[in-house]
């Protein structure tokens, strides 16, 4: 899972929203805060990007459940976060976090993009130890681990859509990894082809590294307490616990099956259009927080002027 | 292994929005559809809706059909609860309007030609936001004024869509509107929005205005331009005049002429026409000097049986004219408003009803304020009233509702003057008096032209 440290003006509004305030709303100003208002460049994907459109899509909720999903089941990232982040304590304001991360490496401009994954970088430093299930040690910047967490990440972003969101082609699925490279090297993964230790780059890579990868998975109580916590997740304002369970159906349903099986979900599939009908609600409730909205139309302004540069008859 | 424990619950009964903050009764009157859709003009023209699939992905998983129920629970209860109304004000805000390729594209599939060939000018920039749709100015080849209304393309396949699922818009009407019968809603929600979607029988609805008032000395309704109008485009008579905040600033006795005007155009339709326009929003009125009044928009008329509105009649009759509070009472039950045999004391049903008669229980002049609408709508969700247990409000009346929490709150708001008892009794069909202010007197013979053309039916 990604550091525990956002982007500074997220934390700043996150911290702004009351601590009791759920998820949503913390999610929701994290987004406000981070979609830049006057940023110094277009950052490491740019407004024409893939990276941009997908981190924008309806689907991103279940991405991100899923992705936390997949990433429980290698042992030595839960054991990281599990001896040392308290995210137990205040799960709302991690998950935040985790999303003003993305979003900041997503959409802000290079210098705070890096800034933001130095901090993380710096907080990694001190994690390390020994996983009690399997009794290997772990840290927290080896870039074994670090290629796990974004992989996970880059191929939920890919699932969820495809099944509940905008439709890629094949090339844009090809091009939203190959671009997603930029943060995993950002994080620490070393900027090397994929075949000599980078990170995926391609589909077909992607695919590759979760068949090498699988070997190295396996659940242990911890992985399952963090799943029932996530499916039942107790810190979602309590009028939008329904539309979570329907998110958190998704979520499972969209993942590989070995992954199902090795958790054990059966399957609850719930239909394409009724999901994206609970996530239509859940946008709408997303969009009432403050500033949503205008950093959404920020971000849409600087999409449509990329598109007509590109349509523009080169000079 | 333990299988973490996963429940989908397609209810989503404990959606409960509405719980979140205490004042359900806000100052103003919730207006945060119409209102909403007057700010959306003065969105930046880039970030207009350029394709279909833009349309889909702003209105379209449940986010039309949450704007629609925001509509409808504004219609039927008084506060929404503030995060509830924020969420659906601020998903107004984020429906810019259509590009003008976008909007020529559905005129030139719905009539056939672009807009350039089909009118002899056309305005490119929409004039006002619609609720699915825009208003465009064009002059037609013969030269007259008109505006013409576009709908949003595929929003009918999209809204549709939506409306499939039963069991989220149940829970969704349930956090909007807690206080109020959700089976009902959902029926009339679903028939409400297919009517809207269906521009023809927005045409027909005003048609049946436009012919009954035609020759009305204040009451104004754009007429229909038949051929230039379909199932996704209207096209009527451009009218013109003040706007509802202009008119406030207007000396008192303009203000009462226009609420005079307003009175007479609700009732006349609800009991000539039995037909009432469930959207008696100020922005859908045009004001001129001398009580002329302009209605738009008739996307949202409800049509009433004899049967449905008879007792509606009994019940005013009984109470404000025969003074017979059994009668009233009958009437509430026939009606289903009352369950019959509730153990509650007549005396009790009639105090607690008697409000919303207040403006008509006596002749003479009273003015309405703010305060009386709010504290009839407020008297309208008033649970602990035991009144309450044994209390509904059955479908067909529904829409109604918007008589006394919406064309009170106008009135109130432009603090109108008027002997109310009197103009009712120029209306109601068992007193049909002769006119009580001269602007009764000057609708006699557009009421005498009314008469002949009914003998010759």
């Amino acid at each position: 899972m990604a550091g525990p440290v956002g982007c500074a003006r997220g934390l700043r509004v996150t911290a702004e929203v009351s601590p009791q305030a759920g998820l949503f709303q913390r999610a929701a100003a994290a987004f406000a805060a981070c979609v830049p208002v006057d940023p110094a460049d277009d950052g490491f994907f740019g407004p024409g990007s893939v990276t941009w459109r997908l981190h924008a899509d309806l689907s991103v909720p279940v991405s991100g459940l899923r992705s936390l999903l997949l990433q429980a089941l290698h042992p030595l990232a839960m054991a990281g976060v599990d001896q040392h982040s308290q995210w137990r304590d205040d799960p709302a304001g991690r998950f935040a976090s985790t999303a003003a991360y993305v979003l900041t490496t997503t959409y802000g401009d290079r210098a705070t993009a890096r800034a933001a994954a130095m901090r993380v970088r710096k907080v990694h430093e001190r994690v390390r130890g020994v996983d009690p299930v399997t009794g290997k040690p772990y840290e927290a910047g080896d870039p074994a681990l670090l290629t796990w967490v974004h992989a996970a990440l880059v191929e939920s972003g890919l699932a969820a859509a495809a099944r509940y969101g905008v439709a890629l082609t094949t090339a844009e699925q090809d091009q939203y990894v190959a671009e997603m490279t930029a943060v995993a090297e950002l994080i620490g993964v070393p900027a090397r082809r994929f075949a000599d230790g980078g990170a995926p780059a391609s589909v077909s890579e992607l695919d590759a590294y979760f068949e090498a990868v699988r070997p190295s998975l396996a659940t242990s109580k911890s992985t399952e307490d963090t799943a029932s916590y996530l499916i039942g997740m107790p810190d979602v304002e309590p009028e939008l616990a329904d539309a979570w369970q329907v998110l958190a159906a998704a979520a499972v349903t969209s993942l590989p099956g070995w992954a199902r099986d090795m958790y054990g979900f059966g399957a609850v599939p719930p239909g394409r259009e009724e999901v994206r009908q609970v996530l239509g609600v859940l946008d709408a409730v997303y969009l009432g927080e403050p500033g949503v909205l205008e950093a959404r139309q920020r971000l849409t302004l600087r999409m449509r002027a990329a598109e007509r540069d590109q349509q523009a008859p080169a000079r | 292994m333990n299988e973490p424990k996963l429940r989908v619950s397609r209810g989503l009964a404990a959606m409960r929005l509405a719980a979140r903050g205490g004042a359900r009764y806000a100052a103003s009157a919730p207006r945060l559809f119409a209102a909403a859709g007057e700010r959306r003009q003065q969105l930046r023209d880039d970030l207009a809706l350029r394709t279909a699939q833009d349309v889909a992905d702003t209105l379209g998983t449940m986010k039309g059909v949450l704007m629609k129920i925001g509509q409808l629970a504004s219609y039927v209860d008084d506060g929404l609860a503030p995060p509830a109304r924020r969420v659906l004000s601020r998903l107004q805000d984020s429906v810019p309007p259509m590009s003008p390729e976008l909007a020529a594209g559905v005129v030139e599939q719905e009539l056939g030609g672009t807009p350039e060939q089909i009118f002899k000018e056309w305005d490119p920039r929409p004039i006002a936001a619609a609720s699915i749709g825009q208003v465009h100015r064009a002059i037609t080849t013969d030269g007259q004024a008109v505006a013409v209304k576009v709908q949003y393309p595929g929003i009918a396949e999209t809204i549709a869509a939506d409306l499939g699922n039963v069991a989220l818009i149940r829970s969704l009407l349930k956090m909007a509107v807690p206080s109020q019968d959700v089976t009902a809603l959902i029926e009339e929600l679903r028939e409400r929005i297919s009517e809207e979607l269906d521009y023809l029988r927005e045409a027909e609805h005003q048609r049946l205005f436009a012919a009954y008032f035609d020759g009305h000395p204040t009451i104004r309704v754009p007429k229909i331009i038949d051929e230039l109008s379909t199932a996704r485009v209207i096209t009527s008579e451009l009218a013109d005049g003040a706007r509802y905040a202009e008119m406030l600033d207007w000396p008192q006795e303009e203000k009462d002429l226009a609420a005079e005007t307003i009175y007479r155009f609700t009732f006349r339709s609800l009991y000539e026409l039995r037909a009432f326009n469930g959207d008696p929003h100020p922005g859908n009125y045009l004001f001129e000097p001398g009580g002329q009044v302009t209605f738009l928009d008739f996307g949202l008329v409800k049509h009433f049986t004899p049967g449905e509105l008879g007792p509606l009649v009994r019940m005013i009759e009984a109470l404000c004219v025969e003074d017979d509070p059994e009668g009233f009472r009958r009437a509430m039950e026939e009606a289903d408003f009352l369950e019959p045999g509730a153990p509650i004391a007549t005396e009790q049903v009639v105090a607690h009803m008697s409000l919303f008669y207040d403006a008509v229980r006596e002749r003479g002049p009273r003015t309405m304020t703010s305060e009386y609408s709010s504290a009839v709508a407020r008297r309208y969700v008033d649970f602990k009233n035991p009144l309450a247990a044994y209390a509904k409000i059955p479908r067909p009346y529904v829409i109604v509702q918007r008589i006394n929490l919406g064309l009170f709150a106008i009135l109130g708001e432009m603090n109108a003057t008027a002997d109310w008892r009197g103009l009712s009794e120029e209306i109601w069909p068992f007193t049909l008096a002769p006119p009580t202010t001269p602007m009764g007197e000057a609708e006699k013979p557009w009421l005498a032209s009314r008469e002949t053309r009914s003998r010759s039916d």
